[in-house]
């Protein structure tokens, strides 16, 4: 499972108020602590804290210099220009795309599918491995009116991106945004991780300080034959991903 | 491999038109993918579109058959590059060879030695399945010769390994009707060969030094018109030979590059009978479907059948040993008398430790379907009833004096039934088979 | 059609773990052994992912053995029951790469032999052959851990390989193993989950993974040996797939197990199965020769032409 540690974010009162104060330390913490959680990656995200979100992203990727490439997030129109700027941060970089368009989020499987087929096959001409690509298929808070039929949606959609290429796309999900406001946030979270990872999700952005939901991904590996188990694997699971 | 929704998308007429009743092309093509929905569903797919989806579900391995009859071998079609991850379909084929410089007796002894390579393990028979008839005097009549003479003298199927289409020529004719499989084509005898393969519908072994010579010459000899092919690497040191091996099944398996999709052939070098299987088990396990050698040596011959036995048991279902009794050291009338069930693994551990005791003993393997001791009795494969009937069997009353059985700790519950079933006493052994020692030793006595 | 590329970027290796100390690593050995290194699966990529060499420890017994077939006796007629010279033919003669000391004598069913007696054994061979030594316990926990703390102190610093240590009994001789600088041999009963999870103990008490050999037991040929080796292919994927806890070099106990085997003592055997004297050596060969194929890196074995065997085989390999 790569995990994507999502704590930096402005959305975040620690994260907006060190934007404002320019404290890098704040920044730097986090982005220690979430590494040794476990996170492969780390979401950088400006949210709602600053107006200029150009110079924000730019102050806290210097701050962040010695992490991994970025990712970066796109949708149809860009994807070219995203792709590319993947290809210049080196080899090991890698792109999250969006299942969304200009019509913004869709509500139904075949929509998801169709638009990552786009991006795949967008991807494949271009000669973009499309193992280096992160589809995101979106999901929406379950407490949104109407929302309730979304994460089973997104499941069909799941089990049908992951046949559209070989060796397919990786899949990922902002999995917090999925109990926005809801009550049982972390359980809502862990569930659903667990679903999402037997429809073939082997990402997500998601709060690695949370035990919890690490135990859950850890069980989860080993149940789908990823680790071999033994007695102690949620132990041997956590220590394997402290850097 | 299957294809992808994105292939099998591009294939498709992308017109949308819903007449398959989906509500567009890519949803039918995904419904292709997850086999959920069939072609024909599509009324104006193309023939071109229709042809390449039905070659994507070939196997990616060929599985080719030669030889006639009851005595025919089939290799190939192997679908995994791991035992433990599906199993190994098709049993190596072991073929011993035959020199054509043999005549008379030599040749008659050389071709009973071959024929006499059958052994028994654990109720299945095993033994050489081919002969390779082998062009040493450069000569197409005796060639034909030698080859005549083993159809006439052995049921088992024929390698014609010669570099010359003139004797292959010469030995397909007086082999028709046996099938043997003809090695080999080279680049430069490829038409020929293929013409005599295609006309006596024989198939055919494709021999280059490379990886990508084999490759060219495959789909020369598919030009040809020759769908049953054979692979071989030629001229190589036995590390590169291995390496290369273990590349191409890769490439059938996990690239499904049809070249590469059929099976392999190799032809063991090596001076002596102890080289020559070694080698011979190196390429049964790393990926040869078909192995010729040049001993006739018995006990390595079960040694090499034994390795094919064990790498091509399906790792998914127990192994089992034949349910009878064995004796471990040299038990007596007032030797213990243990059973336990035919499932390979809890056997041999169970004998091991009764060896390990030291305390000469009896062990009782019930049949319980291959099944380990809880296993089988959560199933009632194991019973007061199987039991008995198994000590009945086995004629346990006239092996021992005593009257006392020992049974799995794990099925301590049983020892009433069968007590009452038997009349036998019930002695309940441990529950772990590494504790039996102690047991033997301390409560036995 | 041009041929694809097949590239496997494994993240992980199989750990390499050198066994025996020279004088400049603290102890008074000639050769050391290197084991492991390899970057992917058995004749997997390129040759030079594959490794070290795999090595052969032949079996020296601390007492003379009185269940062996006679085609087993014959090449060491002269030296059994004493350690010394039967080491030293194997060295000498037989081209051992290293030699495993089976402390079969200490077994309360064996001769029930005390520790002085294998610390004796232990410190003879040790100044009889330069070769790295295999210490291995007799299989009965009690003694073991009574004798075999002293032979790891008797051979303190010369970075042997000791063992077995199992998820029941590992404490006492992980402790003094460590204390004393040798690798350690974690032994599992054909069970990869128990495998991994004795590692795990192990290395909790602060044991080094890069000195851990794991023992997955053994079956010989027609014996169950296709479960070790789907053990062996499946730990080295694990290995290669980044999992520390099964990335460590395999050892087989092939000797014992091949001629326990009715294939390979059986003497009045069915007709058409070959002579007793060839049939022993050969079932040993295959049974070692399988394993080889499924990633051993350490065999144990007896019978000097099954030794002969598999060398020539390795040489070839791993030119």
């Amino acid at each position: 499972m790569i995990l994507i540690g999502e704590r930096i974010n402005g959305m975040f009162t620690d994260v907006k108020q060190a934007i404002a104060d320019k404290n890098k330390k704040v920044i730097q913490d986090l982005a220690q602590r979430q590494t040794q959680a476990g996170a492969t990656y780390l979401d950088v995200n400006v949210g709602t804290a600053a107006a200029d979100q150009e110079g924000t992203i730019q102050w806290l990727v210097e701050t962040l210099l010695n992490s991994a490439p970025l990712n970066k997030k796109t949708d149809e129109e860009i994807l070219y220009k995203y792709m590319e700027m993947a290809e210049k941060a080196g080899p090991k970089a890698n792109l999250i795309a969006l299942a969304m368009d200009k019509n913004g989020v869709p509500q139904d499987t075949d929509t998801r599918v169709a638009i990552a087929a786009e991006i795949l096959q967008k991807a494949l001409e271009r000669g973009f491995e499309t193992q280096r690509l992160f589809i995101d298929p979106i999901v929406l808070p379950v407490k949104v009116p109407n929302a309730q039929t979304q994460p089973a949606i997104i499941l069909a959609a799941m089990d049908q991106i992951r046949l559209l290429a070989d060796p397919p796309p990786h899949m990922t999900v902002g999995l917090s945004n999925l109990s926005q406001g809801a009550a049982e946030r972390s359980l809502i979270n862990r569930v659903f991780l667990a679903m999402a990872m037997s429809h073939g999700l082997d990402s997500a952005i998601a709060d690695v300080f949370d035990e919890n939901l690490m135990n859950a991904v850890a069980t989860c590996d080993m149940l789908m034959n990823r680790q071999i188990y033994s007695d102690s694997f949620l132990k041997v699971y956590a220590t394997a991903n402290k850097k | 491999m299957a294809l992808t929704g994105l292939d099998i998308f591009k294939l498709l007429p992308k017109t949308n038109c819903k007449k398959c009743g989906m509500p567009t092309c890519l949803a039918f093509a995904m419904q292709l993918a997850q086999k959920k929905a069939k072609l024909d569903k599509c009324p104006d797919v193309s023939e071109e579109a229709k042809q390449l989806l039905a070659a994507a579900a070939a196997p990616p391995m060929r599985l080719v058959k030669f030889g006639s009859g009851d005595n025919q071998v089939q290799a190939g079609q192997e679908t995994a590059l791991f035992r433990h991850e599906d199993k190994f379909y098709n049993p190596t084929v072991l073929a011993a060879t035959i020199s054509d410089k043999l005549t008379g007796t030599e040749l008659h002894n050389r071709i009973e030695a071959i024929n006499a390579l059958k052994f028994e393990r654990i109720g299945t028979k095993i033994g050489a399945k081919a002969i390779a008839v082998i062009n040493e005097s450069g000569l197409a009549d005796a060639f034909a010769a030698a080859a005549a003479a083993v159809k006439n003298q052995s049921k088992l199927a024929i390698i014609l390994v010669s570099d010359s289409p003139q004797a292959i020529a010469a030995a397909v004719s007086k082999t028709a009707g046996a099938m043997p499989l003809i090695a080999s084509a080279k680049m430069d005898t490829a038409e020929a060969i293929a013409k005599i393969a295609k006309e006596n519908n024989c198939p055919v072994v494709a021999k280059a030094n490379s990886i990508e010579a084999i490759s060219q010459l495959s789909e020369k000899i598919k030009a040809q018109g020759v769908e049953d092919i054979v692979l071989t690497l030629d001229g190589m040191n036995l590390r590169d030979q291995m390496f290369n091996l273990s590349r191409m099944r890769v490439l059938s398996l996990k690239k499904v590059f049809r070249p590469m999709g059929y099976p392999v052939i190799s032809f063991v070098k090596g001076t002596s009978c102890d080289q020559q299987a070694a080698i011979a088990t190196s390429l049964i396990c790393k990926y040869s479907n078909i192995v010729v050698v040049d001993t006739v040596e018995p006990g390595a011959w079960l040694a090499m059948l034994t390795a094919v036995m064990n790498i091509y048991s399906d790792p998914q279902k127990p192994v089992q040993v034949e349910p009878k009794i064995y004796p471990v050291g040299e038990p007596n009338e007032n030797s213990p008398l243990l059973f336990t069930t035919n499932f390979s693994l809890t056997y041999y551990t169970v004998e091991s430790d009764v060896e390990a005791s030291r305390v000469p003993s009896y062990i009782l393997v019930v049949d319980t379907e291959g099944t380990s001791v809880l296993t089988a009795y959560s199933g009632d494969k194991l019973n007061e009833k199987i039991v008995a009937e198994a000590m009945k069997k086995f004629n346990t009353e006239n092996l021992v004096k005593h009257r006392k059985l020992i049974i799995p700790g794990y099925v301590a519950v049983m020892s009433g039934k069968l007590e009452e079933a038997t009349g036998w006493e019930i002695m309940v052994g441990p529950r772990e088979s590494s504790m039996l020692p102690k047991y033997l030793q301390e409560v036995w006595k | 059609m041009p041929v694809p590329e097949v590239a496997d970027s494994f993240s992980g290796s199989v750990t390499k773990i050198t066994l025996g100390a020279a004088k400049a690593g603290g102890g008074t050995r000639t050769s050391t052994i290197t084991v492991g290194g390899s970057r992917n699966v058995v004749y997997g990529g390129a040759p030079d992912n594959a490794g070290e060499r795999p090595v052969i420890a032949m079996d020296v017994l601390d007492i003379c053995p009185d269940d062996w077939p006679d085609a087993l006796v014959e090449p060491y007629k002269d030296v059994l029951g004493n350690p010394v010279a039967w080491a030293k033919k194997c060295v000498n003669e037989f081209g051992a790469d290293l030699i495993c000391i089976k402390f079969d004598g200490i077994h309360p069913d064996k001769g029930d032999k005390d520790a002085e007696q294998a610390v004796k054994v232990t410190q003879d061979v040790l100044k009889a052959v330069g070769v790295p030594l295999v210490l291995w316990g007799s299989g009965n926990a009690d003694k073991d851990n009574q004798v075999m703390p002293k032979v790891s102190q008797a051979a303190k610093g010369e970075n042997c390989l000791v063992g077995t240590v199992t998820q029941d009994n590992y404490k006492a001789l992980t402790a003094i193993a460590l204390a004393d600088g040798h690798c350690l041999i974690t032994h599992a009963p054909l069970d990869i989950n128990i495998a991994k999870q004795i590692n795990i103990l192990v290395s909790d008490m602060g044991f080094p993974l890069e000195k851990i050999v794991t023992f997955q037991a053994t079956g010989a040929l027609g014996y169950g040996m296709e479960y070790a080796y789907s053990i062996q292919e499946r730990q080295r994927l694990a290995a290669l797939g980044g999992d520390k806890m099964m990335a460590m070099p395999v050892i087989c106990d092939v000797g014992y197990e091949a001629w326990r085997a009715k294939e390979a003592k059986l003497v009045d055997a069915p007709a058409g199965w070959g002579t007793v004297q060839d049939r022993g050596p050969m079932w040993e060969a295959t049974t070692a020769i399988c394993l080889l194929q499924a990633g051993a890196n350490i065999i144990r074995m007896r019978h000097p032409t099954a030794v002969a065997a598999v060398k020539n085989f390795i040489q070839q390999i791993w030119q």
